[in-house]
């Protein structure tokens, strides 16, 4: 089969308006984005789609589990996120034991790889916590300490979080480049390829470990504003995080994050290996993400969020960041205000009034439209359960 | 309190994890000055997320790629490399003429620090990111398979092992009776120096990736669940502990009765050890996860740069932007100051 495509700007663009966002708004200052270059994708040819791929088991379902004793003068507790965890996975699958919860996504003979999001690390990152308790359920089903494998793009991302130290024996922890050049860990076969501002490298490819050894992932992504694609969920997790030589998709203060994280995300066998999203929203941040450690914009939410959508999952994330910007006084994640563009990080990092780059979060509804998802929030069934 | 094995080190040595065992960072033999120029520039080829260690005028230094390198301060040039199978992360020690590291590929390597060549190797069954540690004709070192090993310093050949309860990547300090470690179960154990049998372990609350300091008979160590501890070395009672802003995976390097470390959220604190008062702490970065180390009338930590705050008030004194890496420790070697970055760079600097 040939999975090489060229996807088309035009059918993803101006996903703004599709969730509410309004240029032509009073008081919104007009600027006119540059359209997307065409995306050719390759993905590899033997892979076999699975019904479990993304949209998944449960197209349109979240479960918003919040209990505010889950995370206590930051410390996030154990037993809590433990029962929380077994709540929300018993109210996406319909079981009544979380072991037959989690069989529904994973086999004994799985090599599973839980994707983490350290990059925040250490002020919001993967909580630990939450990763041991996707172990133990993991080991729950059958599937052994050797075959399952932590990771993300950076080490020393990683070890700044301290995983390895913190996790079971026998887990890998995996940190698949070590620099910010180095190609060893990717599959050349598998990428996709746009010229976003002329960069000498206009590749960005599938890290080999997803290609090749696994075969299920869960996407443990964190709760943040990101200052180019406006929030960083499920689908930027998994996405940036797989593929190489991703921040050349944004050059301040204009981001083609939409609809290039859509586009990685559809790509198999990524696609089709990442069946269950766990999103920490322990700590949120609601600006200078997703590296800030300013703790003035890292509020301490104590929720999680499950599920097999990634695109409905963003989307419930993005109304929860605009609601807390709202509160705060901080201009939408949509705004086009060139007023609020700066090119100083320190202005960026401790003023949420200002921004490095125009904020392009229709990414989420252009994963939408590649079948990721659902991103109308009318036709999410959004389940809340709270302690 | 030095306890390394060696018996005579010369002025500028530096030889294993904060100098020495003890963790005392090099402090009052160290002349530290401002650095004020660059001497050399050495480029591993990979990146380096672990502390150089020197003796005799050549710095050893281990990167990700998966090898060690031996530089020639004076030159900055390369007197050989030793390559191995996997990652390394470990930062290497000295035992007498052998250089001492571990490496992702489970084992921990010996090998001669004049000519490059291994003399031996040993075999865990996890990797080993911690510092090897020697004592009276034995190394320690934990692995990341939750074991703690003892192996002849001169053969590599095992003495014993200790199963503790999770994943170590504390390294290990040896005194005379009792080995002292931090463990990813959030225990600090005491094992018997002789046979590795848990003398006692004394709970904390989440996983230690801190290294321990040992003063007298109190331990100091830090733990992910924010708090230094200071425990009683024949005990394991907890003296104190004070509460940081997160996770402490920096290791303490202790001076008479003042302890300092670095926790996550980016503060140096300076402790009293017998009391755990607070004698101050200062914002030295966005995050620390290094060792601080103690030079002349300073205290030295490589995060974001390199920085030097004075030793009684953690005032800042001088820093550089050299050594961008948050894993990484200087070397204060009287005149010069030798500093290993994340993206591989070492730098020798005047």
């Amino acid at each position: 089969m040939d999975r090489r495509t060229f996807v088309k700007a035009s059918c993803l663009g101006s996903a703004g308006l599709f969730l509410g966002f309004d240029p032509n708004a009073p008081g919104q200052e007009n600027v006119t984005l540059p359209e997307p270059p065409p995306i050719e994708v390759h993905g590899l040819p033997q892979a076999k789609h699975s019904p479990l791929g993304m949209p998944g088991l449960f197209p349109g379902r979240v479960v918003e589990l919040s209990d505010p004793k889950s995370i206590l003068r930051n410390r996030v507790s154990q037993p809590i996120v433990g029962r929380m965890i077994e709540q929300g996975m018993k109210e996406l699958t319909g079981e009544s034991s979380l072991r037959g919860a989690w069989s529904r996504f994973i086999e004994p003979i799985d090599v599973v790889g839980i994707k983490i999001n350290p990059s925040g690390a250490p002020a919001c990152c993967s909580s630990p916590e939450i990763v041991r308790e996707i172990i133990g359920g993991l080991q729950s089903v059958g599937v052994p300490a050797r075959n399952i494998i932590v990771y993300d793009r950076y080490g020393y991302e990683i070890d700044v979080g301290s995983y390895q130290a913190l996790l079971p024996p026998g887990v890998f922890v995996v940190g698949i480049q070590d620099g910010f050049v180095d190609a060893a860990g990717y599959d050349p076969n598998v990428y996709c390829e746009a010229n976003f501002f002329g960069e000498w490298e206009t590749r960005s490819y599938m890290a080999s470990i997803v290609a090749h050894r696994l075969t299920k992932i869960i996407n443990v992504p964190t709760m943040k504003d990101h200052s180019a694609s406006g929030v960083t969920g499920c689908l930027k997790n998994l996405g940036y995080g797989t593929f190489n030589n991703v921040a050349r998709s944004h050059r301040a203060p204009y981001s083609f994050t939409d609809p290039l994280i859509g586009v990685m995300c559809s790509i198999e066998p990524l696609r089709s290996k990442a069946v269950l999203h766990i999103m920490d929203g322990m700590r949120q941040v609601w600006h200078g993400g997703p590296l800030t450690q300013v703790q003035d914009f890292i509020y301490q939410a104590g929720t999680l969020v499950l599920g097999t959508d990634p695109v409905a999952m963003d989307t419930v994330e993005l109304e929860v960041i605009e609601k807390k910007r709202r509160k705060e006084g901080a201009p939408s994640v949509w705004d086009r205000d060139p007023k609020s563009i700066t090119e100083n990080y320190d202005a960026f990092f401790h003023d949420p009034s200002k921004n490095l780059f125009y904020r392009r979060p229709g990414h989420i509804a252009a994963a939408g439209k590649l079948g990721l998802g659902v991103a109308d929030l009318k036709q999410i069934d959004h389940r809340r359960i709270a302690a | 309190m030095t306890q390394n094995a060696k018996p005579s080190v010369a002025e500028t040595d530096w030889v294993t994890l904060l100098n020495d065992n003890a963790r005392t960072g090099g402090q009052g033999i160290r002349p530290t000055h401002a650095p004020s120029k660059t001497r050399w520039q050495f480029r591993t080829g990979s990146s380096i997320r672990s502390a150089p260690i020197l003796r005799n005028g050549i710095l050893y230094v281990t990167c990700i790629a998966g090898s060690l390198h031996a530089i020639d301060v004076t030159s900055g040039r390369a007197k050989w490399k030793f390559p191995v199978a996997q990652q390394v992360h470990s930062t290497p020690s000295f035992y007498g003429d052998k250089v001492l590291f571990g490496c992702d590929d489970g084992k921990v390597y010996a090998v001669d620090c004049i000519s490059g060549a291994k003399i031996w190797e040993s075999s865990t069954g996890g990797e080993v990111w911690t510092s090897p540690v020697a004592r009276s004709g034995v190394v320690f070192f934990g692995s990341a398979d939750a074991q703690v090993y003892a192996v002849e310093a001169a053969t590599g050949r095992g003495r014993w092992t200790q199963q503790l309860g999770g994943r170590i990547y504390s390294t290990a300090y040896a005194a005379e009776k009792q080995i002292y470690v931090g463990c990813g179960d959030g225990r600090v154990y005491s094992l018997d120096a002789s046979s590795g049998k848990i003398l006692w372990s004394t709970a904390t609350g989440n996983g230690i990736d801190s290294s321990p300091a040992v003063v007298g008979d109190t331990i100091v160590i830090g733990s992910e669940d924010f708090y230094v501890y200071a425990m009683d070395a024949n005990t394991g009672a907890v003296r104190w502990k004070y509460e940081t802003g997160l996770g402490i995976a920096s290791s303490p390097a202790v001076l008479s009765d003042l302890v300092v470390v670095g926790s996550k959220e980016g503060y140096l604190y300076a402790l009293d050890i017998p009391t755990g008062q607070l004698r101050w702490k200062t914002r030295a970065s966005d995050v620390i996860t290094s060792p601080p180390v103690f030079g002349e009338r300073v205290v030295c930590i490589q995060s974001g740069g390199t920085a030097a705050f004075d030793i009684t008030t953690g005032t800042q004194v001088w820093r550089a932007g050299l050594g961008g890496a948050v894993q990484s420790v200087p070397v204060l070697a009287g005149d010069a100051i030798y500093v290993a970055s994340l993206n591989g760079e070492v730098y020798g600097l005047e």
